[in-house]
């Protein structure tokens, strides 16, 4: 009975990966911008939810229709303002990737003491939906189920507008090949930005969710970037619903490892999967060959 | 370097040595008193530093120089205090450097602890070499007992594994013999080295008090998850659950510890349990849970310390910040009895005097604060200390912990 409950916790923690993920495989696979500064724009979704609920006793749900829009705004003028140039003088990926990641992580270093200046190095929590819910038996955190349920939620949105819109299948063309689309008539700077910016947003909205079950600093965005990346790695740069997959299965692998060997083993299990899968598939694991 | 140089080197130093010192009564009081210290300020550690550290520096920075200054009784004359800080980027060598730097070219009068257990432990080394008498106040060690006899200047102020770990034991054998638990006890903790000495002074404090610790877990710092660790020790049903954790950790243990219905009658959670932010997310759930630390809201001075720094920072203080601002307050007492800066004579007045602060009334015994707080335990949503138990304000413990609502 409490295996199946790692189980599941498991998956829900997964989802939770997933989600912290999914903005930056938009943000890396279709834009081709590794931004380094993501994990500020889910320390920013976490701070508005933790303002609205703190001081002004809103919802925290609703300060996404705060925090998503002004997280989109924020990364396409990113993108306008400090990426295209960056673009334009590159000669090709390579010398592209190593601009972006200088740049962003300078952005990253403004975004984290500015958060310092103004919002202190404490530590923040809250506490909302902190009650316990049964799933087949199993007893799951609501905040936590939340956050898994928004990962899905998000995922299929995702999975649908790439699959069946004409904006979703321009996206899948840049990630294909930019330049190609370019020649069909694709405006690649447009979408890019669009799929860079809706990036930035879910950030924030991750920020948000996980902002309920986990406390935070101005300080812990740094961390969820690099966990985003290894789960972006993992599924393979540009794919959206694998994203979630992988997360799956790192939750899962980290739960059960964690359960059935030792929890102090959790972190290395994981690494220990990431290298699995850089060995075995390099290009990650939903990637077309 | 050839041998002539040396040779001119060491006939310069023998000069210099032969100098006679400048008399004292020659000596006019000095404009101002310097005060320097290197600290993280950048880098994973530096909110900490700053929000128990740095802001304790910069208020009784400003309060004592809104008294007049500190007063020298040689020159009878209150003289202010400059601050001098630096960031070691949290890395040891930069410290050492910086602090050279503070000793060498800023010529400081007296030197502030650092950040950190092993930055303190790094400082300790310099400052006795250099003759600066340090309070150390963010340092949780076993290896401070052994260090008194070799770091005559190295002050420690805040309570150490052992000390913070025997009053939770002894309290639980009482309740086992007065028949109120069966004296079972589950403790986790994460990987790093305060986890482990911690669990391991309570687990020898639990021994010899004939307590049977049925359950150890641990876990890697900064886990997303704890829940399956919370089950395992809730499987074994410990009357006590004690956690020797660090934050974010410590919030994560307390939220899933009530999400799964796990209800001990006596909960311990280490590092971050004092904080106002802990109180403000667990609310009435916070009640009865004791944690590392402590303080006692009662003594003279604290109303108006408070509201200073309310004004100064617009937040109130926590434990850990009133530790070090008892520090301060003891470092200048020590200044004070002496009248002037002389480093060897402060550091036997450091050493000997009985000092009353807002922490409390303590004295340094071999260089170790005689009573800090060790635990703390939320009571009607105030943090108040609760031992040792014979230390001035103490307030007996809330036992049991009353369920999560």
């Amino acid at each position: 009975m409490v295996l199946f409950e790692v189980f599941i916790n498991g998956i829900i923690l997964g989802g939770m990966y997933g989600l912290i993920a999914l903005g930056l495989n938009l943000q890396y696979g279709v834009a081709r911008i590794l931004n380094l500064s993501y994990g500020e724009f889910f320390v920013g979704g976490a701070f508005i939810a933790f303002f609205a609920i703190m001081l002004w006793q809103v919802n925290p749900l609703l300060s996404l229709f705060v925090s998503m829009p002004l997280a989109f705004a924020l990364s396409w003028l990113i993108y306008q303002v400090l990426m295209v140039p960056l673009i334009r003088r590159a000669p090709d990926q390579d010398a592209l990737d190593a601009d972006v990641v200088l740049v962003t992580f300078g952005l990253f270093f403004v975004f984290q003491g500015l958060a310092l200046v103004y919002w202190s190095g404490d530590l923040r929590g809250y506490s909302f939906l902190s009650s316990p819910i049964h799933v087949l038996g199993a007893t799951v955190a609501m905040n936590r189920l939340l956050a898994f349920v928004g990962a899905c939620v998000i995922a299929v949105v995702l999975f649908l507008v790439l699959r069946y819109t004409r904006f979703g299948a321009a996206l899948r063309a840049i990630t294909i090949d930019p330049v190609a689309a370019g020649l069909v008539g694709i405006d690649v700077r447009k979408y890019s930005a669009l799929a860079f910016a809706t990036g930035g947003a879910l950030a924030a909205a991750a920020g948000m969710l996980v902002s309920t079950f986990v406390s935070f600093s101005a300080t812990t965005g740094v961390g969820y970037t690099l966990k985003a990346l290894i789960v972006v790695i993992m599924a393979g740069v540009g794919r959206v619903t694998g994203t979630l997959a992988a997360g799956l299965l790192l939750g899962v692998v980290e739960s059960l490892g964690g359960y059935l060997i030792d929890p102090a083993l959790t972190i290395a299990i994981n690494f220990a999967l990431f290298m699995l899968i850089l060995l075995l598939r390099p290009t990650g694991l939903f990637t077309r060959a | 370097m050839d041998r002539r140089t040396l040779l001119k080197g060491s006939v310069a130093a023998a000069g210099l040595a032969a100098l006679p010192s400048v008399p004292a009564q020659a000596q006019s009081a000095p404009d101002k008193l310097r005060f320097g210290y290197a600290i993280t300020q950048s880098g994973p550690l530096g909110p900490g530093a700053e929000s128990t550290v740095v802001s304790q520096y910069k208020l009784w920075h400003k309060r004592v120089n809104d008294a007049g200054g500190i007063t020298l009784k040689k020159f009878n004359k209150k003289v202010p205090v400059d601050m001098i800080g630096y960031d070691d980027q949290g890395k040891p060598d930069e410290l050492i450097k910086l602090t050279q730097r503070l000793i060498e070219q800023d010529k400081v009068d007296m030197l502030l602890s650092p950040y950190a257990t092993h930055m303190n432990l790094a400082s300790a080394s310099l400052s006795t070499k250099t003759g600066y008498p340090v309070i150390y106040t963010t340092a949780t060690t076993t290896k401070s007992y052994n260090l008194s006899k070799t770091h005559k200047n190295a002050f420690w102020q805040i309570v150490q594994p052992v000390e913070a770990t025997t009053p939770l034991a002894d309290y639980l054998a009482r309740l086992k013999k007065e028949g109120k638990i069966k004296g079972t006890v589950g403790v986790v903790h994460p990987t790093v080295e305060y986890g482990v000495e911690m669990h391991e002074a309570f687990v020898n404090a639990a021994k010899k008090a004939g307590l049977n610790v049925v359950v150890t877990k641990t876990y890697p710092f900064g886990a997303s998850d704890l829940q399956p660790v919370v089950r395992e020790v809730m499987g074994a049903n410990p009357d006590a659950f004690v956690c020797m954790s660090y934050p974010p950790d410590t919030f994560m243990l307390t939220e899933q510890a009530k999400i799964v219905g796990f209800n001990p009658q006596f909960m311990y959670v280490a590092i971050g349990g004092v904080f106002p932010s802990y109180q403000s997310k667990f609310g009435k759930n916070a009640e009865g849970i004791l944690t590392y630390g402590g303080q006692d809201e009662s003594v003279p001075g604290y109303a108006e310390y408070d509201k200073a720094h309310r004004a100064m920072f617009n937040r109130p203080s926590e434990a850990g910040a009133v530790s070090v601002y008892a520090a301060l307050e003891s470092t200048q007492q020590a200044i004070e009895s002496v009248g002037s800066i002389d480093r060897p004579k402060i550091r036997d007045a450091l050493a000997s005097m009985t000092f009353k602060t807002l922490w409390g009334e303590y004295k340094y015994v071999d260089q170790r604060c005689s009573s800090p707080w060790a635990v703390g335990q939320w009571q009607n949503g105030k943090m108040v200390g609760v031992a040792p138990a014979d230390k001035k304000g103490a307030k007996p413990i809330v036992f049991p912990k009353p369920k999560w609502s």
